[in-house]
C-alpha cells in the first residue's frame, strides 16, 4: 500500500491504470450516491414546503434550510473527493487521505485491508458519507417532529448505501449507530432534555411520550435496518466475490497467453536460425558444385580457342557439345539455388526502393543482343515516370529478362515483341507480348510448373525459368498469367504474359534520379 | 618489358587457364593461392595488375582489399585490381559480392568461367590505366 505523500510517480506510472471491476463498480456507486443525495436534498426542501404550505403542518423551516445547506456543502466536498479518486487511479494525485483518516478513526484499522488502495480509500470515504448522513437525518428528524415523522424509516437508505459500499461489519455497525441515534433523539425528547417539535395537524401531540408507540417504532426500525443490512451485504458480498474471480481469471488467461507468446517467439527464433543455416549451407554447396564446373568450362573454352593446338572437326564438335552441357548444368545449379533462396523467403530481405523504369531498361539491355541476332524488334510502352516501388530490383530484372528472353526464343526471325507497363487500380501491370509460336491450350496451365519444358524440348532450358519467375512475382504479392494466342494480335498467334505488382508496393514517390543497379559491362 | 600480372585464386585449374591466356597475350604471370600468399607476392614481385579471386579459403579477396587500405600498402595502392567473381549468377549473391568489391576499390571484374577474349580485353584496359596514371605522375 503506497500512501507516502512524498513519493512521486514517474510519467509512465502516471498513465491511466485500468480499474479492476471491483474498483470501477465502487467508484461508480459513490457517484450514484452523491447524485442521490442531491435528489434527497431537493426532496427534503420540496417535502418541507409542501408540508408547510399545502398540508399546513407547522414546524420550523429555518433549521431545515440550514441543514439542507450543510448537506449540500458536504455533498459538494464529497463530490470533489470522488473526482479525486478517479484522478488518483490514474496516478496524478498523491494518496493523502487514507493515512490521516486511519489515525483519526482507529476503528478503521480493524477493517480487513482492501484488495487495493483505491478500494480502501473508497471505503473510508464511504464511511464518512454515511456517518454524515446519519447525523444529518437525525437532526432533520428532530426539527420535523422526531418520532411523529414517518420519514424516520429513511435510515434504511443509509443502511443500504453502507451495505453496498462498505465492509459488512461496518455496515452492521452503522445500522447500530443509526438505531442508537434514534434512541438518543427520541429518548432525549421523551425526557424533555431537548425540546420536541410537534407537527401540528399531522400527529397527536402526546405521541412522543407514548412509551409503547416509541418501543414499537424502535423495534420496527431495528429489525428493518438490520434485516436490510443482512440482505444487502450478502448480495453485495457475492457480487464482490464474483468481480474478484473475474480478475483472477483474467490474470490466469493473461499468463497463459504470455507463455504461448513466449513459446511462439522461441519457435520463430529457431526457425529463423534454421533458415539462416540452410541458406549458408546452400551457398557453400552451390559454390562447391560450380567451382569445378567453372574450371572445366575454362579449359574447354581454351581448347576451343586453340590454346592447346589445332582441333580436328570431331574434337571441336565434342568440345562444343561438352561446353554447352556444362553451361546448362551451371544454369540449373543457379536456378536450384535461386529457388531455395526464394522459398526460404530471401527475396523479402532484398527489397528496397526501386525504379521500375530503370529495371525495365536494365532488363532490355540484357536481351538486346539476342534480339538483334534474330532481327526481332523490341517495342516498349511505358510512362515516362512511374512511382517508386518497394521490391527486389535484381529479381524483377531477372523476371523481365526471362519473360522477354523466352519471347525472343519462341518468336521466329523478324518478329515483334512488345513490353508494356501500365498503372492500374490494383497496382502496376507488366505485359510481354510476342508474335511467336504461342502455347497450346492444354499446355497453358502447366507452363509455370517446376521443370516444365514444353513440347519442343530442343529449345527448352532447365524448365525452371518460369517457375522461378512465378515465385518471384508471388513473393512480391503479385500474380502472373499467360494467354495464348495473344489477344491483342489480329492474327491468331503469339502469347501474352502479364504480371502484376500490387498497390501495396507502390511508394508515394516518383523516381528521383537514375540509379544503375547493374554494372556497366557484362562478361 | 612485358607487364607482370599477379593471379590469385585457390583453384589451380583456374590459375592454369588464366596463366595460359595471359602468357599468350604476352604478359608475365606470377601466382598466389590465397590472400596471405598474395600480399607476400605483392611485395616481392610488384606486379602491374592483380587478378584477385573474391572467394578463397584462409584469406579471401575482400580481406585482401581491406588489408590494402592500410597505410603499409600505400605503395601498392594504385596497382589496378581485376576481381574474379564466382560463377555467373543473376541473383543477390553475386550482387552482394560485386557491390562489396566495388566499394572496396576493385577496378573491374570478370566472371568465371573465363572467356579468353574478354579477359585479355579487360586486362589490357586496366594495364593501360595504370600506365597513364604513372606517366602523369612522372611529369
Amino acid at each position: 500500500m503506497t500512501t507516502d505523500l512524498t513519493s512521486h510517480s514517474s510519467p509512465e506510472e502516471k498513465l491511466r491504470r485500468e480499474l479492476i471491476p471491483e474498483e470501477a463498480a465502487l467508484v461508480a456507486r459513490i457517484g450514484v450516491f452523491i447524485v442521490m443525495r442531491w435528489i434527497a436534498i431537493a426532496g427534503i426542501l420540496i417535502a418541507s414546503l409542501l408540508a408547510a404550505q399545502v398540508f399546513r403542518i407547522t414546524f420550523p423551516l429555518l433549521p431545515i434550510y440550514i441543514i439542507s445547506a450543510c448537506m449540500a456543502l458536504y455533498n459538494f466536498v464529497l463530490f470533489l473527493q470522488a473526482r479525486g479518486l478517479t484522478a488518483e487511479a490514474s496516478g496524478s494525485v498523491p494518496q493523502g487521505l487514507a493515512e490521516p483518516l486511519r489515525r483519526l478513526i482507529p476503528a478503521l484499522n480493524h477493517m480487513p485491508k482492501a484488495t487495493s488502495p483505491l478500494i480502501e480509500k473508497a471505503r473510508v470515504i464511504g464511511n464518512v458519507h454515511v456517518v454524515l448522513d446519519l447525523a444529518a437525518l437525525t437532526v432533520l428528524l428532530h426539527f420535523t417532529g422526531g418520532i411523529e415523522n414517518p420519514f424516520i424509516f429513511y435510515f434504511v437508505f443509509h443502511v443500504i448505501i453502507a451495505g453496498i459500499l462498505l465492509h459488512y461489519r461496518v455496515a452492521y455497525a452503522l445500522s447500530g449507530l443509526a438505531i442508537l441515534l434514534v434512541i438518543l433523539l427520541v429518548g432525549l425528547e421523551y425526557n424533555g432534555v431537548i425540546p420536541h417539535v410537534h407537527l401540528e395537524g399531522f400527529a397527536s401531540a402526546t405521541l412522543y411520550r407514548q412509551g409503547t408507540y416509541i418501543l414499537g417504532i424502535i423495534i420496527a426500525l431495528t429489525t428493518c435496518l438490520f434485516g436490510s443490512t443482512y440482505m444487502i451485504t450478502h448480495i453485495s458480498g457475492e457480487q464482490r466475490r464474483r468481480q474478484r474471480e473475474v480478475v483472477v481469471l483474467r490474470e490466469r488467461l493473461l499468463s497463459e497467453k504470455t507463455k504461448e507468446l513466449e513459446e511462439a517467439s522461441k519457435d520463430l527464433a529457431k526457425l529463423k536460425e534454421g533458415r539462416r543455416r540452410l541458406l549458408h549451407f546452400l551457398g557453400i554447396v552451390a559454390h562447391d558444385l560450380k567451382a569445378p564446373l567453372a574450371a572445366v568450362q575454362s579449359y574447354l573454352q581454351l581448347m576451343l580457342g586453340g590454346y592447346s593446338g589445332k582441333l580436328a572437326e570431331k574434337q571441336r564438335h565434342m568440345l562444343e557439345r561438352s561446353s554447352y552441357r556444362i553451361t546448362e548444368l551451371l544454369g540449373l545449379i543457379s536456378d536450384l539455388l535461386d529457388i531455395s533462396r526464394i522459398e526460404a523467403g530471401y527475396i523479402v530481405q532484398e527489397m528496397e526502393e526501386v525504379s521500375l523504369v530503370q529495371v525495365v531498361q536494365d532488363s532490355l539491355e540484357n536481351v538486346r543482343d539476342p534480339a538483334k541476332e534474330k532481327g526481332i524488334r523490341l517495342k516498349v510502352e511505358m510512362p515516362k515516370s512511374l512511382p517508386q516501388i518497394r521490391a527486389s530490383g535484381i529479381r524483377l530484372q531477372q523476371t523481365i529478362t526471362n519473360l522477354v528472353g523466352n519471347a525472343i526464343k519462341f518468336t521466329p526471325e523478324n518478329g515483334v515483341i512488345k513490353l508494356r507497363v501500365t498503372q492500374q487500380t490494383d497496382g502496376l501491370h507488366v505485359e510481354v507480348m510476342d508474335t511467336g509460336v504461342g502455347i497450346a491450350a492444354e499446355e497453358l496451365p502447366k507452363i509455370f510448373d517446376d521443370f516444365y519444358r514444353g513440347v519442343d524440348t530442343e529449345k527448352a532450358g532447365t524448365g525452371l525459368g518460369l517457375s522461378i519467375v512465378k515465385r518471384i512475382v508471388e513473393a512480391h504479392g503479385g500474380k502472373i498469367w499467360a494467354e495464348s494466342p495473344n489477344p491483342e494480335e489480329k492474327l491468331q498467334r503469339g502469347s501474352k504474359f502479364t504480371f502484376t505488382l500490387p498497390k501495396s508496393l507502390v511508394l508515394n514517390r516518383r523516381e528521383k534520379g537514375k540509379q544503375s543497379l547493374t554494372r556497366r559491362r557484362k562478361a | 618489358m612485358p607487364k607482370k600480372i599477379l593471379v590469385i585464386d585457390d583453384d589451380p585449374d583456374i590459375v592454369d587457364a588464366l596463366t595460359m591466356i595471359l602468357e599468350s597475350g604476352g604478359y608475365q604471370v606470377v601466382t598466389a593461392r590465397d590472400g596471405i600468399e598474395a600480399l607476400a607476392r605483392l611485395k616481392t614481385e610488384k606486379p602491374d595488375l592483380m587478378i584477385l579471386d573474391l572467394l578463397m579459403p584462409k584469406m579471401d579477396g575482400f580481406a585482401v582489399m581491406k588489408e590494402l587500405e592500410d597505410g603499409r600498402w600505400s605503395k601498392y595502392r594504385d596497382t589496378p585490381i581485376l576481381a574474379l567473381s564466382s560463377v555467373r549468377e543473376e541473383a543477390a549473391r553475386r550482387r552482394y559480392e560485386l557491390e562489396s568489391a566495388l566499394e572496396l576499390g576493385v577496378d573491374d571484374y570478370v566472371e568465371k568461367p573465363v572467356s579468353p577474349n574478354v579477359l585479355l580485353e579487360r586486362v589490357e584496359g586496366l594495364v593501360k590505366k595504370r600506365k597513364s596514371v604513372r606517366s602523369r605522375m612522372d611529369r
